[in-house]
């Protein structure tokens, strides 16, 4: 069972080898599309690392579901609508939308996730202790 | 030896080109695995014809068109070999008829084995190819992709689907160093176009510029170069090998 610190270790060294950031660069409060330069095929390489760092399945995207942002009943003009803010609160309870529910542009929801928002992501998903 | 210490998995190995491509492999010291649906004895035969290879030689039974199996099967194998270097996408059904006469299962089986038996095998290969940050993927297309021919509205529509595949997948994966190409044979000498060969009959060497119908080496030698390293700068490409015959002209 990992601790939280162990958690954020295994993170870093997945977003170190997948981004080929520098390790300070992993900060819990920096996000992964602007402060860390990810893209959209990284979250794929990221998924698998974690994946194999913590030996569990994730689901495609759970972590970042694109799919609200493609589908056309939760999109309206270029902004995530009150029914898409709901779906997305319910699959990502693990990140804090309400910045990004003030003015839900879906150019702007890629650079939301933090790596501290991944933390949690994985503590929901592995027992954590300390 | 071009693969020595390198890994290879081809689908539709037992037969046609990919059997040509596992012997091609296998020769230039790659370990390779093959996949075969049916045909035990050919798959256990060419095992045999292999044995003395460079590269050792071990055949999988697997229906291409199962998703979970595409990744048992890659996922042994990478634990096996630690690594996975090259996947050759070779197998491949016809089941030619008029559209207006085709049953709805001649189309769903052609589409679901050569299309979707690509699109299982490069879905299974993407996880190992990625973290290891190469390897190279050769889907074999067809020229029949780009050049109508009456009664293949299935075959031709999923060699166009692999044709864009490859380079749709060839986009999304060069940023990982895994390059994703394809190789589209013309008239080859393999069982699956006999059909075509017996109704044409020597009519049809009189269209390929160069006067004969290839072989399945032929075809091999070219994806052992896609696969390889002397292609590391090639990626996204669908190359013609047809003896001419895509040239049209007089």
């Amino acid at each position: 069972m990992p601790t939280k610190e162990e958690v954020f270790e295994k993170i870093r060294t997945a977003l170190v080898d997948a981004l080929g950031v520098d390790e300070d660069e992993v900060r819990p409060e920096a996000t992964l599309v602007g402060d860390l330069g990810a893209e959209s095929i990284d979250f794929l390489d990221i998924v698998f690392r974690l994946e194999k760092a913590f030996e569990i399945k994730i689901p495609r995207g759970e972590l970042f579901p694109e799919d609200v942002l493609t589908n056309s009943a939760y999109v309206k003009d270029g902004k995530v609508t009150e029914e898409g803010l709901a779906e997305l609160r319910k699959r990502m309870p693990f990140a804090d939308l309400e910045n990004f529910a003030q003015n839900p542009v879906v150019q702007d929801f890629a650079n939301l996730l933090t790596v501290a928002d991944m933390c949690r992501f994985i503590e929901g998903k592995v027992q954590v202790t300390g | 030896m071009r693969f020595e210490g390198k890994t290879a998995l081809v689908t539709g190995g037992s037969r046609g080109i990919g059997r040509a491509c596992v012997a091609e492999l296998a020769r230039q010291g790659a370990a390779v695995a093959f996949i075969y649906q049916r045909n035990q004895e050919a798959a256990e035969q060419l095992v045999a014809e292999l044995q003395d290879a460079p590269g050792k030689v071990q055949a999988i039974q697997a229906d291409v068109t199962d998703l979970a199996r595409a990744h048992q099967v890659v996922d042994s194998l990478v634990e096996q070999w630690t690594r996975l270097d090259v996947l050759v996408n070779s197998a491949g059904i016809v089941r030619d008829g008029l559209l207006g006469a085709m049953l709805l299962e001649q189309w769903r089986e052609v589409l679901e084995t050569n299309l979707g038996g690509t699109f299982n095998y490069c879905h299974a290969v993407v996880q190992p190819m990625m973290m290891q940050r190469s390897g190279s993927i050769v889907n074999l297309s067809s020229t029949a992709a780009e050049f109508a021919a009456r009664g293949q509205v299935n075959y031709a529509a999923s060699k166009g689907g692999i044709d864009s595949l490859t380079r749709a997948l060839a986009k999304e994966l060069a940023p990982r160093k895994v390059r994703v190409n394809a190789v589209a044979p013309g008239m080859i000498a393999t069982d699956m176009s006999q059909a075509v060969r017996s109704l044409a009959g020597d009519k049809i060497k009189d269209i390929i510029p160069m006067k004969r119908i290839g072989n399945p080496e032929d075809i091999a030698r070219v994806v052992a170069f896609l696969a390889s390293d002397d292609a590391g700068y090639m990626t996204g490409q669908v190359l013609r090998v047809d003896g001419g015959l895509s040239l049209g002209g007089y």
